[in-house]
């Protein structure tokens, strides 16, 4: 016990303004033992004994006074969250006997005092689940409930979540609860907990109370972490989360940040409320550069945009007419517009002696290599070294001469591959395209057909010249022409909903003469154009066409197609699902449980829903009877379902090393092709590592899966890494034509079109799933899991259904002319500042450039300079800018 | 009358007029006069599709003003070139051997790793493969006994087999053949057949040959092996307690390499095989003394066989133990201090001209040092061994043809094989065989599975460690013509 001098007398104590001052020096001390006190907490001790005793007094006079005090001194000492306040502490014994006291009391105004009290007592006495303190505070004065604390707001708020749940049981009434909460989420509001008043009102289920109280201060830190808690929530609440941060959103005019919602939600209403009550026309047309690029198709009409000319520029920037120019001016900028050759990308030079002997013959494989190599790198430049070259060069590469190169259907490959390098241009493309369509060869013509379509992707124009040009040779009798066509069809207009291609599509697969390969091939189509459509009309059709399929086209590869098309009807639309999956378990047995996986897995794709993960998990869990197939799109629905988060994704990297370690031949080979959409174009290092294992793999397959894979998960970055090891990986298996063969489309991918491309289907901040993108990726990876028969076979091409999730991965500023204006920004790793106190960094580790710039996975980019603002919240694509009326140059 | 814009490519004709009278083909053929695209290539986009020849204007629906699309293009149509490429994959299996640039591998038929790699090394030596092609399975003559015969039939086949093929090739009856000349290949452990040494596998295969090959009517050459292989040595032996000397010559198929303390490099190791001492009875001191014998290389062959005597008897453990030392060997190696001094005099010329040669080849000018010729030391033609080895194929092309100039050895050689072990003891661990093809590629034949390798990784062969090390080195001649 410190001597104090001043405790003997016992007297002075009882002042506060002596209680504080040396309070300090024995704090290290206090509250060992009971005996332990310091002189001035024996006092304050002896002071709430004597206040609870009091308390206790007949005389209403003395009881109130001395509920005054015991308030007072609660108060004041409350503002300290590192340990119980003392006079809580002092008070705890006596938490009974007021409690006691309390029941005996009559009603009156001073009831209710106690209860104030005892309610705040409650907060460190009451026991677990008894609520105490909600008890007392609804019996209490309903003073101002700040004046006690923000602990005891806390603890009050999580009282009545559980309160309510309570109630919501036994369907009692909740309006005392609700005014209570109330009072908590204005309180919570005004003191920038955000967090806390959402949480609250999430669990009384009633979120839309957070619309009163929201302020042009607070809301956007509102609406940051409604919309990323809603990716934590189950079934329906989610889109109602969403919908109260869109409204939230349009509530304070900030049309741009509710547009990312209503696309997010698919609300096709929402957008066009945010069209129609926007009267900025330039803030249009930054909506119709974000609908761009998200792959909308929308005709706007006059209510969207009145003005007649601004309507038809609106509608050329949502058509994607300018993407060619843009991703150009880029190019040019970066400086990378000279053409490589597939040779450049090889790098043969740095492999001394090793690599493969003489090639003094062709090889058909390695050429097919080659041109799907150049037509990824050199996409959208417009130029290349093999394809585009003009036929009078002397140096004997005239685009005659490669095309011939190639064998047979390698040929087709070779055609589409100039569709490729002519991305977006439309105009300069199809005319290039044209003098092949005039070929005698059928597989040129084939190659020709899906070069246009590669041309269209993505790019709408009113005169539908794809549509023009394709629907005349899909009646055609040769399948490979067909086929070119049909497929040109599903990438040019994937995700239009296309009327008149739906009804040319299904006429095909009712056709009963029509080959397995068209009639698989015309699915997919049907399922990129309607994706994520729900169109009935449309399921029927495919349904019906499995259907017919005999015995032996069930155990074909390519069958296996229909039953992804089907997926991509429903991709992402969950519950929509349902109807179609009890269709489908009345399918054959051959492909029943293969359709019920897909159907899982593409409905929930996207959503990060941990139960279907859980469920997918199951099934690749059991061990199968001999010629089941199911667990390999299982295995890619693990990836379909998790990749929608962050924290999913890890888990889903985690429980994929698993599989690795216990699942058979089967989940082994798709274990790689997951991980590869799992981090597409986002070179994790530890996915790197396990990837560069398994692209040793003594199962050829699972090897080949794992060279692909690395290629997709560096697509577009020009990781020096991955291309080390490819380099290395092409010398290991010089000898396997196969494997060869995946190494040199995975380092063609690396250098996607020259590292200014990526595939990442998710954009906006990793907000907005752009399901085009996402259904070419999940196409091409499902070809992937046979590829001796697909890819390795004849059907090399579905690699380019690749091209669906090809974006530039780059910042372009424009002015208010939409031309392109340089503004420096600064580039760096994003941080997440959901729910953090103040006004935190977005970005850390920046640095400054000037616009045009390329983004990483996983970087943001923010304008260095006061002087433009720019219209679109997220800064990735076409940026709008505009100049800053207030900024003024300092000097 | 209509007048509508045409886009065509990047241009965009306004104004264009169409007379709903006519058919569509004289509004193409309008078209044509603005771009040069000849009607029949024009695709015009209308509603519902291309704009047909006879398509009926009021049908098609075009309105005042609107904005058509003309896709379409004067260019030259692609055509096939008449001569198609030829593809690898389209070759008979015995072409693409041609194309995958190395010969194939050899099955294991059970621990033959050792006779698989003995095999790839000889299967490098084209004079050796001519040979056996010209050994006729009928002319056995005489002398020769039935299994010599029939094994080096086996082994003409089997070279044949290994040129053409691109899958490992089964040697199967070369396997029997050997077995059963050579009884002690055949032991067995445990039921399985044992491993054995490579080396005792390449001498008694040599053997073989040199006797099969050198019957008359097989070739002119009367013996082709020894023509090949053959060393010719000339010994001095000297006792020094009785100053006795006398000479004796021998013919050798290898040079031994002794392995001992001070040996770091291939070099000391030949010197110190080449001296070695012997007990024997001197007939001037009546009793048994001993003797040292020298030996010079007097004759050098074309293929210079140098076997790095790592296994010695280890009789406490009753095993062939190996010595693990590490012993560099160059790939060009010049034995000129190892020769007699008549075979030094002849090698003079030679020398001078592939040293005007390589002098050439690397740009300098030829001067005259004939001086420092004689202390040519190995470490400076091993600095020039990468840049002279490619101009080697070259040179024993020449021999072939038996042209007008005669070849003449100049006694530095080129490392051609290597047959390396991988392993603790002779009779355990494994053979490879690492031959230079004739395109100066490294391959490494490991059984069934041949691999490019890179020449660096020949020269880390050399022990040290418990990765492979070489156990046999071929060296091949380099030779000039004059």
């Amino acid at each position: 016990m410190a001597p104090d001098p001043n405790s003997g007398s016992g007297s002075g104590a009882r002042e506060e303004a002596s209680l504080k001052v040396p309070s300090k020096d024995p704090k290290k001390k206090d509250e060992k033992k009971d005996e332990d006190l310091s002189d001035e907490d024996l006092a304050l001790k002896q002071q709430l004994e004597l206040y609870v005793e009091r308390v206790q007094d007949p005389d209403p006079g003395l009881q109130k006074v001395a509920l005054e005090s015991m308030r007072q001194e609660i108060r004041t000492s409350t503002s300290s969250m590192t340990s119980v306040p003392k006079p809580l502490k002092f008070l705890r014994p006596h938490y009974g006997t007021l409690k006691a006291y309390y029941e005996t009391m009559p009603d009156s105004d001073l009831k209710k005092y106690l209860a104030d009290i005892l309610s705040v007592l409650a907060l460190t006495m009451s026991a677990e689940g008894e609520r105490e303190s909600l008890k007392y505070r609804l019996l209490g004065s309903d003073g101002d409930i700040g004046s006690w604390g923000h602990e005891y707001v806390r603890n009050l708020a999580g009282e009545i979540a559980q309160e309510y749940i309570k109630r919501q049981s036994e369907e009692a009434p909740i309006e005392d609860l609700m005014e209570l909460v109330q009072q908590i989420v204005a309180f919570h509001m005004q003191h920038n907990a955000e967090p806390e008043a959402v949480d609250l009102l999430m669990e009384v289920e009633d979120l839309d109370l957070l619309v009163e109280h929201v302020d042009k201060t607070n809301f956007k830190r509102t609406c940051l972490y409604l919309t990323s808690s809603a990716r934590y929530l189950p079934g329906p609440d989610d889109m109602l989360v969403l919908d109260i941060a869109y409204s939230i959103y349009v509530k304070f005019e900030e049309f741009a940040n509710a547009l990312q919602i209503a696309l997010f939600l698919d609300n096709q209403q929402h957008v066009r409320q945010v069209f129609e009550s926007c009267g900025d026309p330039l803030m249009k047309k930054q909506f119709c550069y974000i609908l761009a690029r998200h792959g909308v198709t929308l005709e706007l009409d006059e209510e969207m945009v009145a003005d007649d000319s601004e309507r038809e520029v609106c509608q050329e920037i949502l058509n994607n007419a300018r993407l060619s120019e843009g991703y150009l001016t880029l190019a040019r900028d970066i400086e990378v517009m000279e053409p490589k050759s597939p040779e450049d990308i090889y790098k043969a030079h740095l492999l001394d002696g090793r690599a493969s002997a003489g090639a003094s013959v062709d090889s058909a494989r390695q050429n097919l290599a080659a041109t799907f190599v150049n037509a990824f790198v050199n996409a959208g430049f417009g130029q290349d070294k093999l394809m585009t070259v003009s036929s009078d060069a002397s140096s004997g590469g005239s685009s005659g001469n490669w095309l011939f190169k190639n064998k047979e259907h390698g040929k087709t490959s070779a055609a589409a591959s100039l569709g490729m390098i002519l991305l977006w241009d439309i105009d300069s493309g199809l005319s290039q395209m044209d003098k092949y369509l005039h070929s005698n060869d059928n597989h040129v013509i084939a190659g020709a057909l899906l070069g246009v379509g590669i041309v269209n992707c993505g790019v709408k124009n009113d005169c539908d010249p794809a549509l023009a040009l394709l629907s005349d040779y899909i009646g055609k009798d040769d399948p490979s022409i067909r086929i070119g066509a049909i497929m040109g069809l599903g990438i040019s207009y994937a995700g239009s909903q296309n009327e008149q291609i739906r009804s040319i599509l299904t006429s095909i697969l009712n056709d009963a003469k029509a080959p397995l390969d068209v009639i698989a091939f015309t699915a997919i189509s049907l399922g990129l154009v309607n994706v994520g459509s729900c169109n009935e009309d449309v399921a029927q059709a495919i349904i019906f066409a499995l259907m017919d399929r005999s015995e032996s086209e069930l155990g074909e590869p390519l069958t296996q197609l229909l039953p992804l098309a089907l997926g991509l009807l429903y991709l992402g639309k969950q519950e929509s699902v349902e109807a179609t999956a009890e269709v489908s378990k009345t399918f054959n047995e051959k492909i029943r449980k293969y359709c019920d996986m897909i159907l899982l897995s593409c409905a929930y794709a996207g959503t990060g829903n941990v139960l279907k993960v859980q469920n997918l998990l199951g099934h690749c869990a059991q061990h199968l009877e001999k010629g089941e197939t199911h667990q390999g799109p299982a295995v890619l629905g693990i990836a379909m379902v998790a990749m929608a988060e962050e924290l999913g994704l890890e888990m889903a990297i985690r429980s994929l090393e698993h599989l690795l370690q216990y699942g058979e031949q089967n989940i082994r080979r798709a274990v790689p092709l997951a991980l590869g959409l799992l981090c597409i174009s986002n070179p994790k290092v530890n996915v790197m590592d396990t990837l560069s294992r398994l692209s040793h793999d003594t199962d050829s397959e699972v090897a080949m899966a794992a060279v692909i894979s690395l290629g997709l998960t560096g697509a577009g970055t020009n990781n020096a890494r991955i291309a080390g090891m490819l380099r290395n990986l092409s010398t290991y298996y010089y000898k396997d034509a196969s494997l060869l063969f995946c190494v040199r489309i995975a380092q063609g991918l690396i250098h996607l079109g020259k590292g200014l491309l990526t595939l990442n289907p998710y954009q906006s901040d990793r907000f907005l799933l752009s399901p085009i993108a996402f259904a070419g990726l999940i196409t091409m990876l499902h070809t992937c899991l046979d590829m001796k028969a697909l890819i390795l076979g004849k059907y090399h091409y579905v690699l380019y259904f690749l091209v669906l999730a090809m974006q530039p991965r780059m910042l372009m500023t424009v002015d208010e002319n939409l031309k392109p204006l340089s503004v420096p920004v600064r580039v760096g790793q994003a941080v997440d500042v959901v729910g953090q106190a103040g006004r935190p960094k977005t970005i850390t580790g920046f640095q400054t450039h000037s616009t045009p710039v390329l983004l990483a996975a996983g970087d943001r980019a923010e304008l260095a300079t006061e002087k433009y603002i720019p219209l679109s919240p997220i800064l990735e694509g076409f940026v709008i800018v505009r100049e800053n009326p207030e900024y003024r140059e300092d000097h | 009358m209509l007048t509508v814009s045409v886009k065509w490519q990047k241009q965009v004709f306004s104004n264009v007029e169409i007379d709903t009278s006519q058919p569509p083909y004289v509004f193409k053929c309008q078209l044509y006069d603005l771009t040069g695209v000849p009607p029949e290539r024009q695709k015009i986009t209308v509603k519902g599709g291309l704009l047909k020849d006879d398509a009926d204007w009021s049908t098609v629906g075009v309105k005042q003003g609107q904005k058509l699309m003309m896709m379409g293009t004067a260019d030259e149509i692609v055509k096939a070139p008449e001569k198609g490429p030829v593809f690898v994959e389209d070759l008979p299996e015995e072409e693409q051997v041609v194309a995958l640039g190395h010969g194939a591998g050899l099955l294991n038929l059970g621990n033959t790793c050792y006779m698989n790699s003995t095999v790839q090394c000889l299967h490098s030596v084209p004079e050796l493969k001519s040979a056996l092609l010209n050994y006729s399975t009928s002319g056995r003559s005489n002398e020769l006994d039935q299994t010599s015969h029939m094994l080096t039939v086996a082994t003409r086949d089997l070279f044949s087999e290994l040129d053409k093929s691109v899958k490992p090739v089964v040697p199967m009856q070369f396997w029997m053949v050997l077995r059963k000349k050579y009884p002690q290949f055949g032991q067995l452990h445990n039921g399985v057949f044992m491993q054995q040494d490579a080396e005792e596998c390449w001498t008694q295969l040599l053997y073989t040959l040199s006797q099969s090959l050198r019957s008359p009517g097989s070739s002119e050459n009367p013996d082709t092996v020894k023509a090949l292989f053959g060393i010719e040595l000339v010994s001095r032996i000297h006792c020094q307690e009785s100053g006795e000397e006398s000479s004796e010559s021998e013919s050798v198929y290898s040079l031994k390499c002794h392995i001992s303390q001070e040996v770091n490099h291939l070099h000391e190791g030949l010197k110190h095989g080449l001296k070695s001492e012997l007990e024997k009875a001197s007939p001037a001191l009546g009793r048994s003394a001993i003797y040292l014998k020298e030996s010079r290389i007097s004759g050098l062959p074309r293929y210079l066989t140098i076997q790095f005597v790592r296994f010695f008897w280890k009789r406490e453990s009753n095993q062939k133990a190996k010595i693990l030392r590490k012993v560099d060997y160059p790939l060009e190696l010049d034995v000129y201090d190892l020769c007699s001094d008549d075979l030094r005099k002849k090698l003079e010329a030679p020398r001078q001209i592939l040293r005007d040669e390589e002098g050439k080849k690397l740009g300098l000018k030829t001067n005259e040092k004939s001086s420092g010729s004689k202390d040519n030391d190995v470490k400076m033609t091993d600095a020039e061994g990468t840049s002279s080895a490619s101009g080697e194929p070259s040179a024993t092309s020449q021999e072939g043809n038996g042209s007008a100039k005669e070849t003449h050895l100049t006694g530095v050689y080129d490392l051609v094989a290597v047959l390396t072990h991988k392993g603790r003891s002779a009779d355990s661990g494994h053979y490879v065989a690492w031959v230079k093809q004739e395109n100066g590629k490294w391959v490494e034949h490991d059984d069934d599975n041949p691999t490019l390798q890179r020449e660096e990784d020949i020269i880390k062969l050399s022990g040290g460690g418990d990765w492979h090390m070489a156990y046999i080195c071929m060296y091949k001649a380099r030779d000039v013509t004059m």
